[in-house]
């Protein structure tokens, strides 16, 4: 197991670098820089602009800046915001439990959803169509329009809900806090519950025709059981990689979810750093999304390695 | 059962937190984006939240005029506090009010204005903008209370010199200001709020600082909470649900969604800005000749386009300087909607008709690309009334939408026929970087690549008329000029709509990028 640990540990070291420099080099091809906001305002000379240019070291060449930050961002060093002149890493930092916060609890929420969906559609089928309505109108429902036809509903017509934000100022409390997280996690949730229940679903349909489900009647194992226990089990594996894989599509989800909901999250982060193109914190926020992915593909083969014995002797 | 009940009181506490008015005690602002830094002469965002907290020397008010806030009277040739020197430089100087004090009780002195000075001009740190600040030469300090600027040739817009306050001397003095993360994140200042907290991505709280130099009466409002929600759909939608109760820069498309509502004041005021579609005469030759611009202002329906698209929220302008400005001329040549006149002046031009209705010289067909910023639904509007109505009298127009960030470097390397867009300007009535020849990129801001001698002359004379009446002169005759050359097709003003509670006081709102906080501290709910 550790060997096989360090292994894949050692594999990801020159995929992350490669990715480092293809982020890199994008986010320098993309038209526009940080000083592009400057332009707009007309007091902004370009002598005022020669000197920012100077002063944020983007004058020197890219191979050169490339390196510089390579070097940097290995020994911790991530630089300062072009934005606004504060740590990178304070600014990713500061968002960090935000975003855990709203694509964990999704994440759960769609999980739950999509066990008790995919068990149900496939087991009764008359269930079936109703849950695969649902599911394709949450795979294919825009979060962007979602989220605002809910607060239109929820925030503005009825007034249950508040339509944005982490919490009401002053208003504090658990209760408040719960209720700001309400319509996000919906859209969040909703869109990955959608698709996790169609793998479950197929995946379930698969494990109950299986052989071992037919013993497993024979014996006398009741229905229940035999779908709870044997199939589920079986069916479990693929769903877990999925759901492993997709949680940092989680976090990409929540760069458009944090934005209609002012959510103070590294979504929101990422998209004011990308129309400002704040080159240090976008190459923070991607280079640890990078990690990030890598590493829950590292922890979905670990866990399906525990799930399923006849991989443990394998390797 | 008892989940459910749970759930109802969850659901009840949130909504009546929501419908929780506006009040003396608090007034919530939805607004559009975070600031970078609480750093007046840094930051690069409206100055709004900013202003709360540091005042300027003078400020703009509702219509544009220069008013002394930390000044006692804005210096003139007239009152003496400007004085032409012998050497062809100005000196201006600058009377503080006495008795204001920065929040931590430090008298707020002519050495904080020097320091200012000295900072700007030694530029060894990220200001934004060292206009004006790199033709002073020094600045002396008799008393603590008068500062004199000795500029090394005249500099007309000097007024407004110090408009972005000073920097305090006694907390900044010999520190990387870039790096002051303390004062640029919880700036000291003169005015009557102070940041109380600033929560990263959600909002900037300001509160009332006792002993404000106005008097115990000021500010009425005890704290201004800035929220942060960057979607405009969101923020109105928050607006409507009474999550925020004022909105700054209203977009003219959600107007009619808050029109009826009894609880919001919508506030109008003219804008320092204009909309107008940029002419690039060097990339796109046929532009550099008068009679195809003439035509071009002629062919299109100013008064359609802003009853239709803009609902009449705007007013139809001609020129570069506002309506609101004390330079503006109104008696200049003009373009009427007159699609036959327009056809005359391209035939004229050479462009003929052929039998499909597109105009062409030899061989060549008259058609250029529109480029417009992508993501505002008026622009895009705006712009294919435009494209149809020139294709009318026969040229053709192909329109390419581009996102905000790209869209600068594009106009900044001159690479582009035609741009639809906007220039909003501070309350100076400078146009010298829109027009002269020598200001096209990156010098200036002359991208219709205009280059017309005698309005090159006339504007840089404007620039360096210090007495006001002959300025204003000076910058009619250019005003005249530019409307007879049409180097662009003027459209409309950008009105600045703001929406407020009804209850609220004393708000005016501001034509310029001061932003419509400017007399914060009069603002005051009365139910």
């Amino acid at each position: 197991m550790l060997s096989f640990l360090l292994r894949r540990v050692a594999q990801m070291v020159p995929l992350l670098v490669l990715v480092s420099l293809v982020v890199f080099a994008l986010i320098h091809a993309a038209p526009g820089g940080p000083l592009a906001l400057y332009l707009d305002n007309p007091n902004v000379r370009p002598q005022d602009i020669e000197r920012l240019r100077k002063a944020m070291g983007l004058d020197r060449p890219l191979a050169e800046q490339y390196l510089a930050w390579a070097w940097a961002f290995v020994r911790g060093e991530w630089g300062y915001s072009y934005a606004d002149g504060r740590p990178v890493m304070d600014r990713l930092l500061e968002r960090v439990p935000a975003t855990l916060q709203l694509a964990g609890i999704s994440a759960l929420v769609a999980v739950a959803l999509s066990l008790v969906a995919g068990v149900v559609s496939a087991v009764r089928r008359g269930v079936d169509r109703a849950v695969t309505v649902g599911a394709i109108a949450g795979i294919s429902l825009p979060v962007f329009w979602l989220g605002l036809v809910l607060q239109l509903v929820f925030a503005n017509q009825l007034g249950w809900l508040p339509s944005a934000g982490r919490t009401s100022f002053a208003g504090g409390g658990l209760a408040d806090r719960v209720a700001h997280l309400v319509l996000p996690v919906i859209v969040l949730a909703a869109a990955h519950a959608a698709g996790w229940s169609r793998y479950l679903r197929s995946s379930m349909r698969e494990a109950l025709t299986q052989p071992f489900i037919d013993a497993a009647r024979a014996r006398g194992v009741r229905e229940g059981q035999l779908v709870s226990r044997h199939a589920l089990r079986y069916a479990l594996l693929p769903f877990v990689t999925v759901v492993l894989l997709d949680a940092s599509l989680m976090v990409s989800g929540a760069v458009v979810t944090e934005s209609v909901f002012a959510w103070p999250g590294v979504g929101s982060l990422f998209t004011e750093s990308l129309a400002k193109r704040d080159y240090t914190v976008l190459m923070a926020f991607l280079m640890c999304g990078a990690i990030t992915v890598a590493l829950l593909s590292l922890a979905s083969d670990v866990v399906v390695r525990s799930l399923d014995p006849r991989l443990r002797d394998a390797a | 059962m008892r989940r459910r009940t749970l759930l109802l009181a969850l659901l009840l506490s949130a909504c009546t937190k929501a419908s929780s008015g506006p009040s003396n005690e608090l007034l919530i602002v939805g607004y559009d984006r975070e600031p970078d830094t609480m750093n007046r002469y840094a930051t690069h965002i409206l100055e709004d939240i900013q202003s709360c907290v540091i005042e300027g020397l003078v400020t703009t008010d509702e219509h544009m005029n220069v008013v002394p806030v930390l000044a006692t009277e804005v210096p003139t040739l007239e009152n003496g506090g400007v004085v032409m020197r012998r050497d062809g430089g100005m000196d201006v100087t600058w009377k503080l009010r006495p008795g204001v004090k920065w929040h931590d009780g430090h008298a707020h002195t002519s050495a904080d204005v020097k320091f200012t000075a000295d900072a700007m001009i030694k530029g060894d740190w990220k200001p934004e903008s060292t206009d004006g600040f790199d033709r002073i030469s020094s600045v002396d300090t008799p008393d603590s209370l008068t500062a004199v600027v000795h500029y090394k040739e005249p500099y007309a817009p000097y007024r407004l010199q110090f408009l972005r306050g000073t920097l305090p001397k006694h907390l900044l003095e010999g520190r990387n200001i870039d790096q002051a993360n303390e004062y640029n994140r919880n700036p000291m200042g003169t005015g009557p709020y102070r940041v109380a907290e600033w929560k990263t991505g959600e909002y900037v709280l300001l509160e009332r600082v006792p002993g404000y130099w106005r008097g115990s009466a000021y500010p009425k409002i005890a704290k201004i909470l800035f929220r942060f929600v960057t979607n405009a759909t969101t923020r109105i939608n928050q607006l409507k649900s009474g999550e925020v109760h004022l909105v700054a820069l209203v977009p003219w498309d959600k107007v009619r969604e808050l029109k009826d509502l009894p609880a919001i004041r919508l506030n109008r005021v003219l804008g320092n800005g204009y909309e107008h579609v940029t002419l690039n005469e060097r990339h796109f030759p046929p532009f550099a000749d008068v009679r195809v611009r003439r035509a071009l202002a002629h062919a299109i329906d100013r008064n359609l386009i802003v009853k239709t698209i803009l609902d009449g929220l705007v007013s139809t302008v001609d020129g570069p300087i506002q309506p609101l400005s004390w330079a503006y001329e109104p008696d200049v040549p003009s373009y009427p909607f007159d699609p036959t006149k327009a056809g005359v002046l391209l035939d004229e031009a050479g462009w003929i008709r052929g039998v499909d209705g597109k105009r062409r010289k030899e061989g060549k067909e008259l058609a250029f690309t529109l480029i417009t910023q992508s993501g505002f639904t008026i622009r895009e509007n705006v712009a294919q009334a435009i494209q149809r109505q020139l294709a009318d009298v026969g040229v053709g127009v192909q329109i390419k939408l581009i996102d905000g960030t790209t869209i600068s470097p594009v106009w900044f390397s001159g690479d582009f026929d035609a741009m639809l867009h906007w220039w909003q300007s501070g309350a100076d009535p400078e146009i010298t970087t829109f027009y002269a020849d020598d200001k096209i990129p990156p010098d200036g801001r002359n991208i219709d690549y205009l280059n017309d001698a005698p309005l090159t002359k006339v504007l840089y004379a404007s620039d360096r008329e210090i007495n006001q009446d002959k300025r204003r002169a000076l910058l009619q005759d250019a005003q005249r000029r530019v409307a007879d050359l049409v180097p662009e097709l003027f459209l409309y003003n950008t009105s600045k709509i703001d929406a407020v509670p009804a209850t609220l006081r004393n708000f005016k709102g501001n034509p310029t990028n001061a932003g419509p906080f400017w007399n914060v501290h009069e603002w005051e709910i009365v139910r």
